[in-house]
């Protein structure tokens, strides 16, 4: 450092910042193994997402009344026919 | 990775004193710098497959270095206005009376004064006013043009003597 900051350090800061520098290596050169938990749990928590929606999705719910008047429309009933079936049920 | 081990424990003896100061000129506080050190080294270790024998490693540590700091004080600014603190609470953190200031009234005002300027102003009046290196060193640093960087410089250092002639 050229010009003098007005900081002092702990004595013998740098010696003691030094030991525990060098050990960086050792450290992380251990195993991580928490980026493939990370990936396993994300892995998890999508097939349980995509399952809640199918669930959700393909759940039946009651038809509404002009729901089902669309459909007697499109299929091509006639109204003798629709009668009939109302009727004779 | 012996001699990938061996490069770093040699960068550690060589720079990390030199490389705190720069470190403790960006952010203030003893505590933080020494925090941000172990956080530098454990990203250079990181790096260290990626990074190049003909580059300077004292560029590129230094490079490593301002972005963490730069990150650093950009958090706390955050921190400090979602907690409503004011922004200049930041300066009073950084120069109030604490084991690990030595500095006399007129050094207190000057550390005020450069934790009042925007990060990237008060990086480069750190590196240039206290760690005297050149435009150029800094600019490969920082990756900032060299005419930018003496304006900057330029910009700061009018900014710092205002204040200190105001809070006189």
């Amino acid at each position: 450092m050229k010009k003098n900051m007005p900081y002092s350090t702990p004595d013998g800061y740098f010696d003691e910042l030094k030991d525990r520098l060098t050990v960086v290596p050792e450290l992380k050169s251990r195993i991580n193994l928490t980026p493939y938990l990370a990936l396993a749990a994300s892995f998890m928590l999508a097939m349980l997402a995509g399952n809640y929606i199918l669930m959700k999705t393909t759940a039946s719910q009651p038809a509404s009344d002009d729901e089902i008047v669309e459909y007697l429309i499109d299929s091509g009933m006639t109204l003798a026919q629709l009668e009939d079936e109302v009727y004779n049920y | 990775m012996i001699e990938q081990e061996r490069f770093f424990n040699d960068l550690v003896r060589q720079y990390s004193e030199q490389l705190y100061w720069h470190v403790r000129g960006i952010v203030g506080s003893h505590e933080d710098a020494d925090d941000l050190m172990q956080e530098i080294f454990i990203k250079a270790w990181n790096a260290l497959p990626r990074f190049r024998g003909d580059s300077d490693p004292f560029t590129w540590l230094w490079r490593i270095a301002t972005n963490e700091s730069i990150s650093f004080l950009r958090k706390a600014r955050v921190r400090a206005a979602l907690s409503f603190s004011r922004i200049d609470a930041e300066a009073e953190r950084v120069s109030d009376p604490n084991p690990f200031f030595d500095g006399d009234k007129a050094m207190r005002a000057l550390r005020k004064a450069i934790a009042t300027l925007p990060d990237k102003q008060r990086l480069v009046f750190t590196m240039r006013y206290y760690e005297e290196l050149s435009y150029e060193q800094i600019s490969e640093i920082t990756g900032t043009s060299v005419g930018a960087l003496k304006t900057s410089y330029h910009i700061a250092y009018e900014k710092v003597k205002d204040f200190l002639s105001t809070s006189d």
